[in-house]
C-alpha cells in the first residue's frame, strides 16, 4: 500500500508539470491583462499601464515569462494579486476557510441524504416512496445548478425569508460568539443543498441500485434461507457491500469540493475560492488564476489517490500494488 | 401580471412579519409605514443602513491605493477629500481652501480641528507625506501624474533631493505648492488626498497597499469610522461622533456585496437600503413601493466609432479609407432612432447628445447649439447616402461604395454576461439596414475587444464605445492627435488647435469663460465631422428605501453622508 501511494504521488509530479505548461498557455492566449479593459481614462495616465506592463514582464518572450512563473511557484511563491495588490497565496487562503466550511457542509447534506434516501429506496424498490425519490433525484439531475440556485433564492430566501441570500456571515456579530456560528451555518446552509443536490441524487441512485443488485445475490439467498433476520440481513450483508461504491467517491468529492463552488458561491455571492476563481478569470488576474488552478488540478489528482486508495481498504478483494 | 404580484406581495408581508417576530432585530416595512405618519421630516438619529455593492471591492481601502469601482464607494463614506466638486464639476473648497495668483503658485489653507479616526488632527503634513510617498513609488503608483506636476516631485524621485522642492509647509494649517508650470488644470489634476503619518510612518511605501492600515483597518476624517472588515464581503461603518462637519445621523452603515441578479429581491424585503443597478432593471426596481429611484446626470456617454487611422504609438494618422466620408457617416447617424433605442435598451434612462461630452459638464456647449441636430430622419439619411455617390447599383436592395463595389458596415460590440448587448447591437445594424447599407454585427469578447481596438485590428471597422469622463473637463487626452486613447484615429487640425488652445495658460488665462467657448468651439467641429456618432449620456441611478431620508446625488455622486438618516 505504501509503495503504491508513493509511486502514484512521485507520478503526480510529471503530470502537474504538464498542467503548469498548459494553465500557463491557455492563461497567456487569454486575450487583454488586467490593465487592459475599460479604462478610465481620466484617471489613468496610459505611461501607468505601459509601466506596469513592463514591470510585470508582460513584454518579456513567453518562455521566459514561464520559466519565472513555474520557478517561482515551486519556491511557494504564487505572485502578486494584479488587482488585490497582495500576493495570490494570501487572498486565497483568505478565501479559502469559507470554500471549505461549503464543500463540508455539501458534502455531509450529501452524504446523509443519499444513506437516508438510498437505503429506504433500495429496501423498498417500486413502491410509492421509491418512485417519489426516484422523481426527486431525476429532478435533482437534471436541474443545472444555476438555476436550482436562482429558484432557491426566490423561494427560500426572498418569498420565504427562511435563508439569506448572500454572504457567509452576518457582519454586526462578533467574531468567535455562538450567534456568529449560528449565523455562519445559517448562510451556509441554501448554497450547501444546491451544491449537494446534484451529487446528493445520483448517490442515492447509485445506493439504491446497488442494494437491489445485492438483494438478488446467492449469499442473501441463502441467509434468507436458514433463517437470519430481516435486518440483520441489510446491515451486514447487503449494507456493506453496497456501500463500497459511494464511499469512494469521497476521494474524487475532495477535488469538487472547490471546483463545484464556482457557480454557486457566485450566485449566492458567497466569498469563496470559486467566487474568486470566476472574477479573477473577468479581470484577468494572472497570478490568482493560474494559482488557483494549480490548486484544483492537484486537488482532482490527490483526490483520485484517495479514491484508488479508499477502494483498496473497503473491498479487501482489491488488491494495490 | 397583477395577481401573482399581489400573492407575492402578501407572501412578502407575511414573511417579514414572521422575520421581525422570529430575530426581532429586523425591521419589517410595515412598521415603518405606521411611524411615518407620526413625525415629519425632521432627521431623527440612529438606526441602521445597509447599502448593496453589486461588484466585489477590492479592499485597497484608502484613497491613495484604491484602483478600482466598489473601493471608492465604502472610502467616500469614511474618508474626505481636501477638494470637492460641486454639481457643475467646479472645484469648492472642502477642507483646504486655496488661492492662487498665476496657477502656478497656489496656497492651501487647511481647516482646522478635523480628526483622523485615530484622534490625530489633519494637519498639511499629512497631505505632504501623500505626496512624498506616491513620488517615491514613482511611475508604478498610478496616481503619479497626478503629482509629478509638482516642482521638484521627478528630483526626489529620482533620489536627488530629500524632499519636493514645490512643496513650503508654512504652519500646520498653510502650504505653499508650486507646480513646475502654470496650467488651467494645476488644481484639479493635484493629487488631494492626505495620507495620516500616524498610521502609515513605519510602513515602506511599496508596502502600504498590502498593510492592515489599508486593508482590515482603514482611518480617515470622514463621517463614518471602519469598525469591521470581511474582506470581499462587507464592511461595517459605525457614527464618528467628532465628525467636522457635524455629527452623524445614521449609527451605522453596513455595506455589503450582493450579485445583480439580487438586487431586486433584496430591495423588496428591505434588507437593502440603497444601492446602484443596471438600467434593464429599472422597471422592476420602480415596480417596488417601497423604494425611490433617485435619478441624477451621469459623466458617461456612448459612440459609435470608426476607425479612420491608426496610432503609431505617437501620433495618430488618419490612413483608412472605408469611412472618411463625411456625409456617410452622418447619414448613420440620422438613420438611428436614439429615443426608441435608449427607450429599448437603456429603460430610458439617457439622452441623445449630439457632442462628445455629457450635458453635466461646465464645458458642454448648450445641445441645442450645435449645428446639426441628428433627429432621425430616414429620408434625410438616404439623401445624403445618394449625395456621397452610395448607390444601389446591382438592385440588390443594398447600396455599393461610389466605385460600385460591395459596401458591407462591419460593425462590433463588445459581448460580456450581458444579454442586452447583441440585442441592441442587432437594432442599430437594423436600421442602417433600413437605408440600404448592408451591415454585418461581430460580437467580440471585451478584453479582446479593447485590445484589437487599442492596437487597430483591421477586423475592426465600426465599434461601439462609451467613455465615463473624470472631474477634469480637459478632451485632450481622449480626441487629441497623439493618444491611443482616440480609438477612432481621427486629426483635424483645427479641432487640435482649439483643445490645446484650451488648456494654454498664455491663451485663456484664468478665463474660464473664454475656455469654455474653445470646447464649444470643438464641439462643433466634431458635430459636424462624427468621427464617432454621439448616441446617448447615461443617466445615473440609485434604488433607495423609502426609510431612508437626507440623500442628494448630483453628478459629482451623493451629498456627505453624515446627513443621511432612517426613518424609526
Amino acid at each position: 500500500m505504501l509503495k503504491y501511494t508513493i509511486r502514484r504521488i512521485l507520478g503526480m509530479i510529471p503530470m502537474l508539470f504538464l498542467i503548469s505548461i498548459v494553465v500557463f498557455s491557455l492563461a497567456k492566449l487569454m486575450p487583454g491583462d488586467s490593465l487592459s479593459g475599460e479604462i478610465d481614462p481620466a484617471n489613468t495616465d496610459p505611461q501607468y499601464i505601459a509601466e506596469m506592463r513592463d514591470k510585470l514582464g508582460y513584454n518579456d518572450p513567453v518562455h521566459e515569462q514561464y520559466l519565472r512563473w513555474i520557478s517561482n511557484f515551486m519556491q511557494g511563491d504564487f505572485g502578486k494579486s494584479t488587482r488585490y495588490k497582495i500576493p495570490a497565496s494570501e487572498i486565497i487562503a483568505e478565501r479559502m476557510p469559507n470554500t471549505i466550511f461549503l464543500g463540508l457542509m455539501s458534502l455531509l447534506i450529501t452524504y446523509v441524504f443519499a444513506f437516508l434516501m438510498g437505503s429506504y429506496a433500495g429496501r423498498k424498490p417500486y413502491t410509492l416512496g421509491d418512485n417519489f425519490i426516484s422523481a426527486f433525484n431525476y429532478i435533482g439531475l437534471a436541474l443545472p445548478s444555476f438555476i436550482a440556485g436562482v429558484f432557491a433564492i426566490y423561494i427560500f430566501a426572498f418569498n420565504l425569508g427562511w435563508f439569506p441570500s448572500n454572504g457567509s456571515v452576518d457582519i454586526s456579530l462578533e467574531q468567535g460568539t455562538l450567534s456568529y456560528w449560528i449565523s455562519r451555518f445559517h448562510h451556509v446552509l441554501l448554497p450547501a443543498i444546491v451544491l449537494g443536490a446534484l451529487s446528493t441524487a445520483s448517490y442515492t441512485q447509485f445506493l439504491r441500485n446497488d442494494i437491489i443488485e445485492n438483494t438478488r445475490k446467492d449469499y442473501v439467498r441463502t441467509a434468507r434461507a436458514k433463517g437470519t433476520p430481516e435486518h440483520k440481513i441489510y446491515r451486514s450483508h447487503i449494507m456493506r457491500n453496497s456501500i463500497i461504491p459511494v464511499v469512494t467517491f469521497l476521494g474524487i468529492d475532495i477535488g469538487l469540493l472547490v471546483s463545484g463552488a464556482i457557480i454557486t458561491e457566485t450566485i449566492f455571492t458567497y466569498p469563496g475560492i470559486g467566487q474568486l476563481f470566476l472574477s479573477s478569470v473577468t479581470q484577468r488576474d494572472y497570478p490568482v488564476l493560474m494559482a488557483i488552478t494549480m490548486l484544483l488540478s492537484f486537488l482532482t489528482l490527490f483526490g483520485n489517490l484517495i479514491a484508488d486508495i479508499l477502494y483498496g481498504i473497503v473491498d479487501p478483494r482489491i488488491r494495490l500494488d | 401580471m397583477k395577481k401573482p404580484l399581489l400573492w407575492f406581495a402578501v407572501l412578502v408581508m407575511s414573511m417579514s412579519a414572521f422575520l421581525a417576530a422570529c430575530s426581532g432585530g429586523e425591521k419589517s416595512n410595515t412598521d415603518d409605514k405606521k411611524d411615518n405618519a407620526a413625525n415629519d421630516s425632521k432627521p431623527q438619529d440612529g438606526g441602521t443602513m445597509t447599502y448593496a455593492l453589486d461588484t466585489e471591492f477590492k479592499g485597497l481601502l484608502n484613497w491613495n491605493f484604491y484602483d478600482t469601482d466598489g473601493d471608492d464607494d465604502i472610502i467616500q463614506l469614511f474618508d474626505d477629500p481636501l477638494i470637492d466638486y460641486d454639481e457643475n464639476l467646479k472645484a469648492v473648497p472642502n477642507i483646504a481652501s486655496w488661492e492662487t495668483e498665476d496657477n502656478q503658485n497656489y496656497t492651501f489653507t487647511f481647516k482646522k480641528g478635523v480628526k483622523w479616526h485615530n484622534g490625530e488632527e489633519l494637519t498639511v503634513h499629512d497631505w505632504v507625506f501623500a505626496l512624498e510617498t506616491i513620488a517615491s513609488i514613482g511611475g508604478e503608483h498610478q496616481r503619479w501624474s497626478n503629482v509629478n506636476t509638482i516642482e521638484g516631485a521627478k528630483e526626489f524621485n529620482e533620489g536627488k533631493a530629500d524632499a519636493i522642492s514645490g512643496l513650503e509647509a508654512v504652519d500646520d494649517y498653510t502650504i505653499k505648492i508650486k507646480f513646475d508650470k502654470a496650467r488651467v488644470n494645476n488644481l484639479e489634476n493635484v493629487w488631494a488626498y492626505p495620507l495620516s503619518r500616524k498610521e502609515f510612518e513605519s510602513v515602506a511605501p511599496k508596502d502600504m497597499a498590502a498593510s492592515e492600515q489599508v486593508r482590515s483597518k482603514p482611518v480617515g476624517t470622514g463621517p463614518f469610522k471602519v469598525s469591521k472588515v470581511i474582506p470581499g464581503e462587507s464592511v461595517e461603518l459605525v457614527r464618528n461622533e467628532e465628525y467636522w462637519k457635524g455629527k452623524p445621523h445614521l449609527e451605522k452603515i453596513i455595506v455589503k456585496v450582493i450579485d445583480s441578479s439580487l438586487t431586486t429581491g433584496e430591495l423588496k424585503n428591505g434588507t437593502v437600503d440603497m444601492t446602484p443597478f443596471h438600467p434593464t432593471v429599472l422597471p422592476e426596481v420602480e415596480a417596488l413601493n417601497n423604494v425611490e429611484v433617485i435619478r441624477y446626470p451621469g459623466l458617461s456617454y456612448y459612440y459609435v466609432g470608426f476607425k479612420l487611422g491608426t496610432y503609431d504609438g505617437k501620433k495618430v494618422n488618419m490612413n483608412i479609407k472605408k469611412y472618411q466620408n463625411i456625409k456617410l457617416r452622418q447619414a448613420m447617424l440620422y438613420a438611428i432612432n436614439r429615443e426608441e433605442w435608449v427607450a429599448a435598451f437603456f429603460s430610458g434612462l439617457g439622452k441623445p447628445v449630439n457632442r462628445p461630452l455629457p450635458t453635466a459638464h461646465w464645458i458642454a456647449a448648450d445641445n441645442g447649439d450645435m449645428p446639426v441636430q441628428y433627429e432621425f430622419d430616414v429620408e434625410k439619411a438616404k439623401a445624403l447616402l445618394d449625395e456621397a455617390g452610395y448607390k444601389d447599383t446591382d438592385a440588390d436592395g443594398f447600396r455599393e461604395d461610389p466605385n460600385g463595389k460591395e459596401f458591407v458596415v462591419k460593425f462590433s460590440h463588445y459581448a460580456t454576461g450581458n444579454p442586452t448587448f447583441e440585442a441592441r447591437a442587432k437594432a442599430l445594424t437594423q436600421y442602417w439596414e433600413e437605408i440600404g447599407l448592408k451591415t454585418k454585427l461581430q460580437m467580440v469578447d471585451v478584453n479582446l475587444y479593447y485590445d484589437q481596438l487599442e492596437k487597430d485590428d483591421p477586423s475592426l471597422e465600426v465599434f461601439f464605445g462609451g467613455w465615463g469622463t473624470g472631474t477634469d473637463p480637459d478632451p485632450l487626452p481622449l480626441w487629441g492627435d497623439d493618444t491611443v486613447w482616440n480609438y477612432p484615429r481621427w486629426v483635424n487640425e483645427e479641432a487640435q488647435k482649439l483643445l490645446e488652445d484650451a488648456v494654454d495658460i498664455s491663451v485663456v488665462g484664468t478665463d474660464t469663460e473664454k475656455r469654455k467657448q474653445l470646447y464649444a468651439d470643438w464641439q462643433k467641429i466634431f458635430n459636424e465631422e462624427v468621427p464617432a456618432l454621439p448616441i446617448l449620456e447615461l443617466d445615473e441611478v440609485m434604488a433607495v428605501n423609502e426609510r431612508v431620508e437626507g440623500v442628494i446625488f448630483d453628478v459629482s455622486g451623493p451629498n456627505s453622508a453624515h446627513e443621511w438618516w432612517v426613518k424609526q
